[in-house]
């Protein structure tokens, strides 16, 4: 049985919350379970402990913390920008570890200076981890989902495919399925002589009209689920797409944009270069990147040190822009993950747009470091 | 030691599955009345013959507690997480045909495939305020299905353990992902098969639970190869 005391260098850790000005919340363990499975999808289920209340309520035990921070936030409606800090027990099923650990981060809310606040979240990162753990040598891996929004949109492509590129970001396996998909026409097949002929037509109110029907004369909700006209648009844009293939030119733009990877101190004189030799104007993503790194130099974070991958991302849809993730040089264990999620807030219930970019810190991991580090001085 | 087999407890799973066990040279015999739960095989002193539910079956054989079993795939892979690590497929018996599939309504004429699933589940939440629900029992096989080979995150799952082709319509639900033979349930409920949509075809099977102590018993390896045989 493991054991699950606080970490030593906890107190430290909440010393160093409070020098960087942040403010400390905590939140039940015992969390309503629809916002996690809402947000990371039916996926979660399997790797969080659910249980339910007497009432038929789905509960859970706190998977993370950044929901539960923000629902707070938003229900004691405290104003921003807000920077929280936060330090517990989190439980998740694993095939290896522990089920339940520690995690500490800071949780930003509602800075809109986007850059400065991204560079202050990966500069504090930085620093505790290097006062918990002196003498590692950390590498910091940053991407940026906007960039790659910015190149899809530039590069002319259909909306539809934009989005589905777009939500397929962060996860390679999925991205190069969906190239290859796209590389070659999807014919529109299988409709009825009657709806080749309304498409045909281009009579889209018939379209939409006989949807109806048909739905109403089969028992079918015209409100409950997806509505006529939302069917007939998406199959007019299907009609419209068939006989387009992503091009070699725009498939190997894609691909090596893909392929950047660079410290990041290099990064925004790459960038520039690939948008003007693949003819791409990507002007407004460029400047807020060149910011984020001139940021992250005035808060004291040498960006010859971290490394830039185009293709990293998390394929969560509440992830909008930057994301890092730090481990020790050698160790594939994640120390520290972050990024921006200006999409969280409202789909939580926040009524105006709120900003936000945070970090999670893996206690356990950070432990097991210490742990490793004094086993090589013994020797 | 005694080898314990399940067999399906009612209905033609159970006359199946007694059939292909005679043509084995395995002959079932029931304890006591014909009613009985407990059986024996003619000729064979350390077989047990147990009757039990086909997903009693599917959850024993994952505990261990019975060596052998009956019954149809669907139930194995939902039921248990690493199937293939906890459980031998023996043999497949050519009857309990059935797919798990993913249906969506008729009516969505613009959604062929998974990838356009994909596409609508992406959206679903900005157009409805909420993502889109899958009615199914098959949770297991629905994530897998979903999240490991199509990359599709966003949805939610809506338990239906009975009539899960009528939710659709009704409203309780989206789409369905559910067992069908002939397709004439869903058909009548005005659903549609995607065309990469099936999950698993499925059909009864022979089941090993994976114990260390098969290794070198004879009666295991003769129960296999026997109903393997009358399958062939």
């Amino acid at each position: 049985m493991p054991l699950i005391n606080l970490p030593a260098f906890a107190a430290d850790l909440l010393a160093d919350f409070e020098r960087l000005g942040t403010l400390r919340v905590d939140t039940p363990v015992i969390q309503p379970a629809e916002p996690f499975l809402d947000m990371a999808g039916e996926d979660l289920r399997r790797r969080i402990f659910m249980t339910e209340s007497e009432t038929g309520k789905s509960l859970c035990l706190r998977p993370e913390f950044t929901i539960p921070v923000c629902l707070r936030h938003i229900e004691t409606a405290t104003g921003t920008p807000q920077r929280y800090s936060y330090l517990g027990e989190i439980f998740r099923q694993r095939r290896e570890g522990a089920n339940e650990f520690y995690q500490a981060g800071i949780e930003d809310l509602g800075e809109t200076d986007v850059a400065s606040a991204d560079a202050r979240a990966i500069g504090d990162a930085i620093a505790i981890l290097t006062a918990r753990l002196p003498g590692k040598k950390l590498n910091v891996t940053l991407g940026d989902q906007s960039v790659f929004e910015a190149v899809v949109a530039a590069c002319g492509l259909p909306a539809g495919w934009q989005k589905r590129l777009i939500h397929a970001f962060g996860n390679p396996a999925q991205i190069d399925t969906l190239l290859t998909r796209l590389s070659s026409p999807q014919p529109v097949t299988g409709l009825s002589a009657e709806i080749e002929a309304l498409l045909a037509s281009g009579d889209e109110a018939t379209l939409i009209a006989h949807l109806d029907e048909t739905m109403e004369a089969t028992g079918y909700s015209t409100n409950a689920s997806r509505s006529p006209k939302e069917i007939a648009a998406r199959l007019k844009e299907k009609r419209a797409l068939e006989k387009t293939a992503l091009d070699g030119r725009t498939l190997a733009v894609l691909r090596e944009f893909l392929s950047l990877n660079m410290p990041l101190a290099d990064a925004p004189a790459a960038l520039f270069a690939f948008a003007e030799k693949s003819g791409l104007t990507l002007d407004g993503a460029l400047s807020r990147f060149d910011a984020r790194v001139a940021a992250l130099g005035n808060a004291g974070v040498d960006a010859k040190t971290l490394t830039y991958r185009a293709a990293f991302g998390r394929p969560l849809d509440y992830y909008t822009g930057m994301v890092f993730e730090i481990v020790i040089e050698g160790s594939p264990a994640v120390l520290a993950g972050g990024g921006r999620f200006d999409r969280l807030m409202t789909l939580l219930g926040a009524k105006e747009r709120i900003p936000a970019v945070g970090f999670a810190l893996w206690l356990d991991r950070m432990e097991q470091a210490l742990a490793r580090r004094k086993g090589e001085a013994a020797q | 030691m005694t080898i314990t087999i399940a067999l399906p407890s009612k209905g033609r799973m159970k006359d199946d599955a007694s059939a292909i066990f005679e043509k084995a040279g395995l002959k079932i015999v029931a304890v006591g009345n014909e009613r009985s739960y407990r059986g024996r095989v003619e000729g064979l002193d350390d077989v047990e013959i147990a009757f039990l539910s086909a997903s009693e079956i599917s959850r024993e054989i994952g505990s261990g507690s019975i060596d052998f079993g009956v019954t149809g795939e669907d139930l194995i892979r939902e039921g248990l997480s690493e199937a293939d690590a906890r459980v031998e497929f023996c043999a497949r018996l050519g009857f309990g045909h059935a797919d798990v599939v993913v249906a969506v309504p008729e009516i969505w004429l613009d959604v062929d495939t998974m990838a356009d699933l994909g596409d609508v589940a992406a959206d679903f939440r900005a157009r409805h305020g909420r993502r889109l629900a899958i009615a199914t029992k098959y949770w297991r096989l629905t994530q897998q299905f979903f999240s490991a080979q199509h990359g599709i995150q966003l949805y939610r799952i809506v338990e239906s353990l009975g009539a899960t082709e009528g939710a659709p319509a009704s409203g309780s639900a989206d789409i369905i992902v559910d067992i069908t033979s002939t397709g004439s349930t869903l058909k009548a409920n005005h659903l549609k098969i995607l065309s990469d949509g099936i999950m698993l075809r499925s059909e009864a099977c022979l089941v090993r639970a994976r114990k260390a102590e098969h290794a070198h018993d004879p009666l295991v390896a003769k129960i296999i190869e026997a109903v393997q045989r009358a399958v062939a």
